[in-house]
């Protein structure tokens, strides 16, 4: 159906309320995830509110907005909440049904990148790695700040939702062009902080000491190893998952369970 | 020390809860450092909880399931460090260890589900095609609640019913074992951070993770705050340059090119 068949624009039958309540639901977008289609099912399910009443009675039209918005999409849970306020501004406009499948194809896979960028591997380590200093010292205020924070970040769905509706195409654009800046800036910032992370928390120190004479023996790693730099085992054991991770393709539980091995053998021959 | 029937239904309830905001990812109360305070809480040793859950939480920070990946769960790691380490006494450090198998089993689960959850996918096709959205809500509905099952039981048997059997194998151990096991739980993160670098770490990246872990070696304080706003302050640079080069390339690509389309590669 195009648009210039019409003599009237198509009416706005979705409120404010309707929008708010497409962000709530936009959480159910795992709720059937699965191989084949990844995240589709709840995807739809969290529009179906808003696509009823867009629809009202015309059957056609929902079961064919139902069968597109059930192909396959893998997008970020925090962040599609934009997508769907977006993709329904479209749906309430009545625009084409390809223009509204073009623009989800091309825009869930930049949302998931942006989101994973910035959610799991910069926003994550920064909050965890503070938080639990705070919980290992014994403070409850360490899970609770954990979690002011990450629902601070649910709520903010209802945000992304009402931007993406009220942005409708034009925001299509702004996020193209900045969505390359956006995950290369959050990557610097999460690099620098699995820097800092790496040097904190992974632990291996060398037990061995060397006798020289009776008085005086020389530890290999406060003699030794520290005092060519602080820490270079761990990092240098993490540059070495990396190199298994990437450049063999080794899976991580393999890794977990060589980890393993190796420190319990470790742990028997007295080298760690 | 045992953990009891009502303590062992608990834990099974918060797994559920817990377990279903895993699956959809909500907020975030399936990361080990609330797992395990909550579960501190249910087994009466809150210092316990918060301790394993500060530890947990570092190792599993790079095992995510960004991308589509399913890392070790979360969960069970979290209920199960916990609870080893009050049902045998053993440091929290060696209990991350020993939970891992745990860890293990509950993401196989979950993998399995992926993959038969497809099967569902020709039933929604047809509620689509007739424009049915209740019985696309039951699927749902169902597949959700298949998963919050599967979280209940396993917690409820891996921590109740499981319980003295883990007690006497951790017992059987020799000092040595389990010494190793607390060493590989202080070097497990090294694997999660290698993760991330996987998917983040390309050429040009590398001088911040140099300066990031120099701060951090040199400059002793109690938290990652610091190092994160210095990493804030490098992104910001890079931001406006960015933003320049970017501007500059734009007025380029006008002025080579009347119809200015993409303006890639502007210079």
């Amino acid at each position: 159906m195009k648009a210039s068949d019409k003599n009237t624009a198509p009416e706005k039958v979705l409120t404010k309320k309707d929008i708010t309540k497409l962000g709530w639901r936009s959480s159910l977008l795992q709720a059937s995830f699965n191989y084949e289609r990844m995240q589709s099912g709840g995807f739809l399910l969290a529009q179906m509110g808003c696509l009823k009443k867009i629809y009202k009675d015309d059957k056609k039209g929902l079961s064919e907005a139902m069968t597109d918005n059930l192909e396959f999409i893998n997008t970020h849970p925090n962040l599609v909440g934009f997508l769907m306020g977006l993709l329904i501004s479209l749906e309430e406009a009545k625009e084409n049904r390809s223009t509204i499948k073009g623009l989800k194809v091309a825009l869930f896979a930049p949302l998931a990148g942006i989101g994973d960028a910035i959610f799991w591997f910069t926003l994550l380590p920064i909050v965890a790695g503070i938080t639990a200093s705070m919980a290992m010292s014994g403070s409850i205020l360490g899970p609770l700040l954990f979690f002011a924070v990450y629902l601070t970040i649910f709520i903010l769905r209802l945000a992304w939702t009402h931007a993406g509706y009220n942005l409708g195409l034009k925001a299509v654009d702004t996020l193209r062009e900045y969505s390359g800046i956006i995950s290369k800036v959050a990557t610097i910032l999460g690099v620098t902080v699995i820097g800092g992370l790496i040097a904190s928390y992974v632990h291996i120190s060398l037990l061995p000491e060397i006798v020289i004479n009776s008085s005086k023996t020389v530890s290999i790693q406060k003699d030794f190893l520290d005092k060519i730099f602080p820490n270079i085992l761990p990092f240098g054991y993490t540059l070495l998952m990396y190199f298994f991770l990437r450049k063999k393709k080794m899976s991580p539980v393999v890794l977990i369970a060589a980890t393993f091995g190796l420190a319990i053998l470790l742990s028997f021959l007295g080298i760690l | 020390m045992a953990i009891t029937l009502a303590q062992g239904i608990a834990l099974a309830i918060m797994a559920i809860i817990v377990g279903v905001d895993f699956w959809l990812e909500a907020l975030f109360i399936f990361r080990p450092i609330i797992v395990c305070t909550l579960t501190g809480i249910i087994l009466g040793n809150v210092p316990l909880g918060l301790m394993a859950g500060g530890l947990t939480e570092l190792a599993f920070a790079g095992l995510t399931p960004a991308g589509g990946t399913q890392p070790p769960n979360p969960v069970l790691a979290g209920v199960m460090t916990t609870v080893i380490a009050y049902t045998t006494g053993k440091d929290p450090a060696t209990a991350i260890g020993l939970a891992l198998p745990f860890s293990f089993l509950m993401q196989y689960i979950i993998l399995f589900y992926y993959s038969s959850f497809s099967l569902f996918m020709k039933r929604a096709d047809k509620y689509a095609e007739e424009a049915d959205g209740k019985s696309l809500l039951k699927l749902n509905i169902l597949t959700t609640g298949i998963v919050a099952v599967s979280y209940g039981i396993v917690v409820f048997l891996c921590a109740y019913v499981a319980q003295d059997a883990m007690q006497a194998l951790v017992k059987a151990m020799p000092e040595w074992l389990t010494h190793g096991f607390e060493i590989a739980g202080g070097i497990l993160p090294a694997v999660g951070f290698g993760m991330l670098l996987k998917v983040m770490l390309k050429g040009e990246f590398v001088p911040y993770l140099i300066i990031g872990f120099v701060i951090a070696s040199f400059i002793p304080f109690s938290n990652l705050l610091p190092v994160a706003v210095v990493g804030m302050a490098m992104a910001l640079i890079v931001f406006n340059s960015e933003r320049n080069k970017r501007k500059t390339a734009f007025v380029t690509g006008v002025a080579s090119n009347v119809e200015g389309d993409d303006g890639n590669e502007g210079i």
